[in-house]
C-alpha cells in the first residue's frame, strides 16, 4: 500500500487530466481518484464527489488531496471531516499547485514514502525550475 | 560499507525532466544503500524527485551517481542500466 491521492478540480476534465498525468509517473502503484465538477455536472465542487473519492483510495498509508484552486478548499474541508468519522486514516489537504503537485506526489508516493513525506515534496513542487535557470 | 560511484552521460531527448527522473528515483528507492546524485557543484538524494528535479540536468551532461550500502553495486548497475535505455524513451 502506498498513500492515496485525491485530485479536486472545479473541471471534471482538469481532474482527469491532472489523474493521467499522476498516474503515469506512478506506473500503476499509488490509487488515484478524482473528484472534477459540481454534483449536478458543470463547473464546481461537490462534497459529495470528493467524499466518495476518499472513500476510493482509502488505505492504511493516508491520503493526500490536491486541489485546483482555493475555493475547493472548503468543500474538501467538508467531505474530511465526514470521511475522517468513519476511517482512521489520515488525511491532508496540500496547498500545493496542482499538475506539479500530483506529478511529485505520485512519484513520492510510488516508492513508499509516508504521508508526512508525500505532503513535504509536493508542498514544495511549486520549486520546481518549469523553465530551465541555465538556458 | 561498499562504496560504488559511477559517471553518466544522460542522452535522453530532455535530460532529466520529470518522467526519466521519476524513472531514476523509483529505480534508486529499490535499493537499501544511500544514493546521491552530483551535478553542477550540487549533490541530490537520488531517492527523491524534488531533490533529482532541481539538479537541472539537461541533455549531454554527465551526472555522477555514488551509492553506499551493501546493495550499492547491484544499485549503480540498475541506475546505469536505466540511463543507458534512455529512461525508455521512446524515439
Amino acid at each position: 500500500m502506498t498513500v492515496g491521492l485525491v485530485i479536486v478540480s472545479h473541471s471534471a476534465r482538469l481532474a482527469e487530466g491532472v489523474a493521467e498525468l499522476a498516474g503515469q509517473m506512478a506506473h500503476g502503484k499509488v490509487a488515484i481518484a478524482v473528484a472534477g465538477g459540481a454534483s449536478e455536472g458543470g463547473l464546481g465542487t461537490s462534497v459529495e464527489k470528493i467524499l466518495a473519492a476518499l472513500r476510493q483510495v482509502d488505505g492504511p498509508e493516508g491520503i493526500l488531496v490536491l486541489l485546483d484552486l482555493g475555493s475547493a478548499v472548503m468543500a474538501t474541508e467538508m467531505a474530511v471531516e465526514v470521511f475522517v468519522q468513519a476511517s482512521p486514516h489520515a488525511v491532508l489537504i496540500s496547498p500545493a499547485p496542482l499538475v506539479e503537485g500530483a506529478v511529485i506526489a505520485a512519484v513520492e508516493a510510488s516508492v513508499g514514502n509516508s504521508l508526512p513525506e508525500v505532503a513535504e515534496a509536493a508542498a514544495s513542487a511549486y520549486t520546481l525550475p518549469k523553465i530551465n535557470s541555465r538556458s | 560499507m561498499p562504496v560504488v560511484e559511477t559517471s553518466l552521460v544522460i542522452t535522453n531527448t530532455v535530460g532529466l525532466h520529470l518522467r526519466p527522473a521519476g524513472l531514476l528515483v523509483q529505480t534508486a528507492a529499490q535499493f537499501q544503500s544511500k544514493i546521491v546524485v552530483q551535478f553542477g557543484g550540487k549533490t541530490a538524494n537520488a531517492k527523491s524527485i524534488m531533490g533529482v528535479m532541481k539538479l537541472e540536468v539537461t541533455v549531454g551532461s554527465t551526472i555522477l551517481l555514488r551509492a553506499e550500502g551493501e546493495d550499492a553495486e547491484q544499485a549503480i548497475a540498475a541506475l546505469t542500466d536505466l540511463a543507458r535505455r534512455n529512461f525508455d524513451e521512446e524515439e
